[in-house]
């Protein structure tokens, strides 16, 4: 426990640092996917494939990266706005183990092929079973210490981080049902559409529960301690979050539309999909309007800049998604390369920009120090920014392409091209896309040695101190 | 229309009941000040209560 302060926040600094750890695991394997790709060469069988490799990449990355990072912050945010210490940092140490050995189990376990090849909940039983275990840990130690907190009313982070630790856990029991064959084999409870429902149900709440409410939850709180400027609107906030909750869970099947899956499952889903647009920009507004007469920290405040660029992106997300659930355009740009475009704008752009400012701004006072270097911080926010426009703009451009290609037809109704002429007409765009990674994986490397120095001035402030 | 179908529609007019339930509240005037509060208290919260004792706030009384 730091206590100069009162909090746990020791074990902060653990989930901090093993999720850069995986963060750096998820990038280094997404751009070697991406070369893969460009280079089919490069896949080494049996476990070296872009069939292995990919689910590692996702796995490091959402739950490595993402969730890991939200627990660190989960336990900083939710101890300072109970004004509570943690209810059992002890607990929270055990988490900590777990939590890594899961996600080295699940690299270990992908790498063998052992996957339920649904996406987002590939690893088989034990290790599902693990998970479960990891987030009821995790669960009862915020939701203990948020019921023994000291402050009457909860802060609108407070709300997505509850939201966050129940949905997650009813989408991933739910999806998980299994049964079991042998250890390391098992078959979903569910049969046919019907499975197909509950995946998609799970896997685009995975982006509402992994991808939305906790970065929303990060951003609520960092951004006014960044800027010293209170939120603009907090019942603007809870307004926003309830409709967001009501809302969300109903729009997975828009990932199935064209499907046996029912057409009123479908239409429901795309319309509750463009309701969302509501919420989301109610959350974007919130965080532009609290920058009113605050604008000029863009030029002096990185922290802003990455958060103000991060809300930015969940807002284009948030218009780019709902517009790929209507019918219509997803029948034109659904199983193309538009969808990862789409997808690494949110996790590139709008997840991991306010990650990096949270991290950015927790690091040097955990440590009691200050960032090692701030124009090293611009220069990571560019090269990222870079990086992550030059992967989404190019996979978009690739998607259209593809997708004109695959509708074009001759005068008789036949298919003008064949599926393989649209794969060879999309390899410049694959060649661009992996330099997209590059330059991504240049501003984490200098990120990484950005905190990595920030860490070790503040152990050698300490040591003098002590000396 | 079946049972099904009246449970259906029961269910979403209950929760969409709710939510105007919840909006109405959040944005009554009554509730304007206290609404706003928690965002000005979270901007100093770096140190815990000075409260020995966990438990809710005692403030509440």
């Amino acid at each position: 426990m730091n206590q100069q302060e009162g909090y746990a926040d020791d074990i902060v600094k653990g989930f901090v640092i093993w999720s850069m750890v995986w963060g750096l695991v998820a990038v280094l394997v997404g751009v070697f996917i991406s070369f893969q790709i460009a280079f089919p060469q490069l896949n080494f069988p049996p476990y070296l494939t872009y069939g292995r490799l990919r689910p590692i990449h996702t796995n490091a990355g959402i739950f490595g990266w993402g969730i890991g990072s939200f627990m660190a912050f989960f336990i900083y945010i939710t101890q300072r706005l109970t004004r509570t210490s943690l209810w059992s940092p002890g607990l929270a140490k055990v988490q900590l183990w777990l939590f890594n050995v899961v996600i080295a189990l699940a690299a270990v376990t992908l790498a063998m092929g052992m996957n339920r090849s649904k996406e987002y909940a590939e690893l088989e039983w034990p290790v599902a079973s693990l998970v479960v275990v990891l987030w009821v840990i995790f669960a009862v130690n915020i939701v203990m210490t948020i019921v023994k907190r000291r402050e009457e009313q909860m802060y609108i982070s407070l709300w997505y981080i509850l939201a966050t630790l129940v949905g997650v856990a009813v989408l991933y029991l739910v999806n998980n049902a299994a049964i079991p064959v042998s250890l390391t084999k098992s078959y979903s409870a569910y049969a046919g559409a019907n499975d197909a429902n509950v995946q998609w149900w799970y896997g685009h709440n995975a982006v509402a529960m992994v991808l939305t409410t906790p970065p929303l939850a990060i951003f609520y709180y960092f951004l006014p301690k960044a800027t010293g400027v209170p939120i603009y609107s907090h019942r603007m906030g809870v307004v926003a979050f309830w409709s967001l909750i009501f809302m969300y869970l109903w729009t997975g099947a828009h990932h199935l539309l064209w499907t046996p899956v029912p057409d009123w499952v479908q239409t429901l889903a795309m319309g509750f999909s463009v309701m969302l647009i509501a919420p989301s920009w109610a959350a974007v507004f919130n965080g532009y309007f609290s920058m009113n007469g605050q604008w000029h920290q863009m030029r002096e405040n990185y922290l802003v800049k990455f958060l103000i660029f991060g809300i930015t992106f969940y807002g284009m997300q948030t218009l780019q998604g709902p517009s790929q659930a209507v019918r219509t355009f997803s029948a034109f740009i659904h199983y193309t390369d538009w969808v990862p475009g789409h997808v690494h704008m949110g996790t590139l752009g709008w997840v991991s920009l306010v990650l990096f400012a949270a991290i950015y701004y927790t690091v040097p006072r955990l440590y009691h120090t200050e960032v090692y270097s701030v124009p090293l911080a611009n220069v990571h926010f560019w090269l990222v920014l870079t990086g992550q426009l030059i992967f989404s703009i190019t996979m978009w451009i690739a998607g259209v392409q593809q997708a004109a290609m695959l509708n074009a037809t001759n005068p008789d109704g036949s298919l003008h091209y064949s599926f393989i002429e649209t794969m060879v007409e999309l390899y410049p765009y694959w060649h661009m896309r992996a330099l997209g990674g590059v330059i991504y994986l240049a501003g984490l490397l200098v990120f990484l040695y950005n905190i990595y120095q920030t860490i070790a001035g503040g152990k050698a402030q300490a040591a003098a101190q002590r000396a | 229309m079946d049972s099904a179908s009246i449970y259906y529609l029961g269910v979403t007019l209950l929760l969409f009941l709710v939510f105007a339930a919840i909006v109405a509240r959040t944005y009554s005037r009554k509730q304007k000040a206290k609404g706003e509060q928690p965002k000005y208290r979270m901007m100093d919260d770096d140190y815990p209560s000075d409260e020995k004792k966990g438990g809710r706030d005692v403030r509440r009384k």
